[in-house]
């Protein structure tokens, strides 16, 4: 079943006086299926946080549209965005982007609490969350008071409270170093192995290697894919590598 | 050539934190054009020649110097905490290369820049203004203007010492900063965080134990004589409640409301709990100084005003009549009596007199038992002491028209503030029963003036008031009071022919040591002089207050922008939408802002009590009119509050820049 659907999407912008155009994405389609580990790839300027602006509904496309779950989120109205972005997608950013001014517990709770859950509820879905993600014993501390890799995790069960059906992360392994993002990867593996779709846009090659699919965007277009099948993860880094050396010295590998 | 580049650094520098830097300079130029003018104004030679011009000039030194601490604090107040957002910067200029000493040298720069610049200002300012501020005493003086330009030197002088003080004071903190900014600091600073506030429990207790003790005393002061030292241990007590509340009480408060689970996670309450926990944390210490300048300005100002729209009133308590004569009651009085009555014949005046002989004195009173044992006078019995002031039955019922009877030892009493409570009063061997307790009496001014409180009291016979008169003069001596005669007269006269009048009768009686002449209308002036310089200072003092509230707002307002920023941006990522964010920022501000405002308005209610005692000792009672000052000043001045918001909150939203 295809979750995510991605038909056609370009996007203009203008510079400040309106006299250059910028053409961040071309021309973009693709298609994401229930319970998919995706990584885009690309390099600075191609284009990929552009397009997961436009799939975290942050932004609107030129022209070309995105559907989720059959909604087509350029006719959601602007006032329920924000409840459909906290219902349907989770968030991980590279900064983390947790509010020091709350718990870690509260951080995950956020999105709740926004929807208006009961404690109750909210307790329910926290605890098995927590063990899940081994952060039970950093509930009560705050975000300053963790590692990084400590606070990427808060961030991934925030992203998870809402039981979303995508998980959107944007350079997520960005800023942790090798041990923690080893172990963040793992814990992205694990959640994707009990059903959960992620969508990572990173431009590091070892994230990338436990997608079970990679896309690869280049001057705004879909240039090239590749799936995982049944290669292993360190099989996967090295066509990865390939793909990315034959990328940058202009070969043409349309999928 | 080197000394033009620290130079130019230097202007750069303030050019770049102008939105700092600027209002500091205000604040300088404000304080620099206030000092001078206050000064001058104490100095001024025409102001010396005018008719009660010379309170005026006491109270205009009072003002100076209150300025001038105000000034001291405030400026170095204000200094500090720019040098604390420039941290920063000179950790960069140290990772670039300069020296500490480098960066002292551009600092003197910096600071001889904005003296200059704000010595100038504002003593040109200040001289301009001085003549409107002349203009305006003189007009509250019914004075007349001499034209002319009126330069004090010496204003000038004391006003350059003064804040080149200042200046240096703050360069010397500059150098503190200096010396403390480290590049290692400056490199770790974004990993420090900020702590979750703890509840402190024992502080808000404090805190809530002296705000309830200051607000006791002032409900409970009935005495107006208590009424001054009570009232600034009230005020000190309020302010220290005032800034435990803001800083502990007020996390205590917010922590607590955390720990309810239920309440806490609500979308409405989640928000704004925790973001006011944080704010309460970095703005307590400024908001409670907003709150206490705020009560300040609305006390003063609504006490001076009063007195200022009620001196018709005060006058009237004080001198009932146009005249008064008070003399000593001896063998010569008839004879006294009988000039005062030529000079009104000469005159061709006929007046209504109300002549009486009374005997007044000051004791203890314990329970209903009056005493006159200096033994026993000590300073916190100060609310019980009382005047006595006695009048037999004949003279009461002539003057007031009446017709009472009274026993042997039967007494009318009345009691010209408060209440007495017992039905009975012993006095020396006397025990008098109280007849009647009664709600006027012949109004005598002298009781009127007096901070203590006086029991008027009605006996059946002079032959009482003369043994009572031998009791007070073996027990005080030489201190003893004397039986005096009253007489008050009114005249159809205009101001001038009462000030004529009221010359000849002091030449006539002038002489004899007791005699006293009071005039109304020769009062008058001097009432307007003090009340004038009073209110002239409290608004002085307002605009400086309200200056500095202005002030601390707006730095409140630049750092919380800064720190909104961030969590703006992170909220609507994790799924807020624009509304609810700046809804929930809107409604913190608001809170955070109009706070103080409320509580300031919650300590002036509390101190109408006091206030009420304080202004008895003007001889002022009239409550309606109090309230109807305090009203408007609190009216007037949430206006103008409100004001000082919309525009700060201007530049905090440029800061936030709601996209």
């Amino acid at each position: 079943m295809t979750l995510l659907q991605v038909q056609n999407v370009k996007k203009i912008y203008l510079t400040r006086f309106g006299s250059n155009k910028v053409e961040a994405l071309k021309d973009v389609s693709f298609r994401v299926e229930q319970g998919e580990y995706v990584a885009i790839m690309g390099e600075s300027g191609s284009g990929k946080t552009t397009l997961l602006n436009i799939l975290a509904a942050l932004d609107k496309p030129t022209s070309g549209q995105v559907i989720l779950d059959g909604q087509q989120l350029n006719t959601i109205q602007e006032r329920h965005l924000a409840s459909f972005r906290r219902e349907n997608l989770g968030f991980v950013f590279q900064e983390f982007n947790l509010l020091d001014n709350f718990s870690n517990q509260d951080n995950i709770l956020l999105p709740l609490v926004l929807s208006g859950y009961k404690v109750d509820e909210m307790e329910k879905r926290l605890m098995p969350l927590a063990k899940e993600l081994d952060i039970a014993d950093l509930l009560k501390k705050f975000p300053y008071e963790v590692s990084g890799g400590q606070k990427q995790r808060i961030a991934v069960a925030r992203a998870l409270i809402h039981e979303p059906k995508l998980i959107l992360a944007d350079e997520p392994t960005g800023a942790l170093d090798s041990r923690s993002t080893e172990s963040l990867l793992n814990l992205f593996g694990r959640i994707n192995g009990r059903g959960q779709t992620i969508l990572m846009v990173t431009h590091s090659t070892l994230a990338a290697s436990h997608a079970s699919r990679v896309l690869f965007i280049k001057d705004g277009e879909v240039f090239h894919q590749i799936y995982k099948g049944h290669r292993s993860n360190e099989e996967m880094f090295l066509r990865i590598q390939e793909t990315l050396t034959l990328l940058s010295t202009g070969g043409g590998l349309h999928a | 050539m080197r000394n033009g580049f620290y130079f130019k650094l230097a202007a750069s520098n303030l050019k770049r934190n102008a939105k700092t830097y600027f209002p500091y300079l205000i604040t300088c130029v404000v304080s620099i054009m206030m000092y001078e003018m206050v000064c001058a104004l104490g100095q001024n030679p025409q102001l010396a020649t005018m008719a009660a011009g010379d309170s005026m000039q006491s109270l205009l030194g009072f003002g100076s110097f209150i300025v001038a601490v105000f000034s001291v604090v405030f400026l170095i107040y204000t200094y500090s905490f720019l040098m604390g957002r420039r941290q920063l910067e000179f950790g960069m200029f140290n990772i670039l290369g300069m020296e500490k000493r480098h960066i002292a040298r551009i600092m003197v720069y910096e600071s001889l820049l904005t003296l200059l610049v704000s010595l100038t200002c504002g003593l040109l300012l200040g001289m301009a203004l001085n003549k409107v501020m002349f203009l305006v005493i003189v007009k509250l003086l019914n004075g007349t203007v001499q034209f002319g330009f009126d330069f004090s030197f010496s204003a000038v002088v004391s006003t350059i010492l003064l804040f080149t003080f200042i200046f240096f004071v703050n360069y010397l903190n500059a150098l503190r900063v200096v010396h403390l900014a480290s590049p290692v600091e400056l490199l770790h600073r974004s990993h420090y965080g900020q702590k979750e506030p703890k509840s402190k429990w024992l502080m808000t207790l404090i805190g809530i134990v002296c705000l309830g003790i200051g607000y006791y005393i002032s409900l409970t002061t009935t005495n107006p004589l208590g009424a001054f030292g009570m009232f600034c241990i009230a005020v000190l007590l309020v302010m220290l409640g005032t800034y435990l509340l803001f800083t502990a009480g007020s996390i205590t408060l917010l922590q607590f409301l955390k720990h309810r689970k239920k309440y806490y996670y609500q979308t409405s309450h989640f928000i704004s709990i925790s973001g006011l926990l944080y704010r309460m944390k970095q703005n307590a210490a400024g908001l409670s100084n907003i709150c206490i300048l705020s009560t300040m300005v609305l006390v003063i100002l609504s006490t001076t005003c009063s007195l200022w729209f009620g001196i018709e009133d005060s006058l009237y308590r004080r001198y009932p009549s146009e005249f008064v004569l008070t003399m000593n009651d001896d063998e010569l009085t008839d004879a006294r009596l009988a000039v005062v009555d030529d000079i009104l014949a000469g005159e061709h005046l006929s007046v209504d007199k109300t002549t009486y002989h009374y005997l007044a004195f000051t004791g203890m009173l314990d329970g209903s038992h009056f005493v006159t044992d200096r033994s026993e006078f000590s300073m916190n019995q100060i609310s019980r002491i009382y005047n006595l002031f006695l009048v037999d039955l004949k003279d009461y019922n002539a003057a007031m028209g009446t017709n009472a009877y009274l026993a042997d030892n039967e007494i009318l009493l009345y009691c010209n503030r408060g209440h007495y409570g017992p039905d009975t009063l012993d006095i020396s061997d006397y025990h008098f029963i109280v007849k009647e307790k009664l709600d006027h009496f012949i109004d005598n001014g002298n009781a009127a003036a007096d901070i203590a409180t006086t029991l008027f009291i009605v006996v059946p016979d002079q032959s009482i008031i003369d043994a009572l008169y031998t009791y007070q003069l073996t027990a005080y001596g030489e201190n003893a009071s004397q039986i005096q005669l009253y007489e008050g007269f009114d005249t159809q006269l205009d101001d001038e022919a009462n000030l004529a009048l009221y010359d000849k009768l002091t030449a006539a009686l002038g002489d004899s040591e007791g005699d006293i002449v009071e005039s109304r209308t020769q009062s008058r002036q001097s009432y307007i002089s003090l009340y004038g310089g009073l209110l002239f200072i409290g608004i002085f003092l307002s605009v400086l207050f309200i200056m500095a509230t202005i002030i601390i707002i707006y730095y409140k307002q630049i750092t919380e922008g800064m720190e909104d920023r961030d969590h703006y941006i992170i909220m609507q990522k994790v799924g807020m939408d624009q509304s609810m964010v700046k809804k929930a920022i809107h409604s913190q501000i608001l809170t955070v802002f109009f706070l103080p405002l409320v509580v300031a308005l919650i300590h002036l209610l509390f101190a109408f009590p006091i206030i009420k005692g304080l202004l008895l000792l003007f001889s002022f009672s009239n409550t309606t009119l109090y309230l109807q000052c305090a009203l408007i000043c609190f009216v007037i001045f949430a206006l103008a509050y409100t004001g000082i918001y919309a525009l700060t909150s201007k530049t905090y939203y440029h800061i936030v820049k709601m996209n």
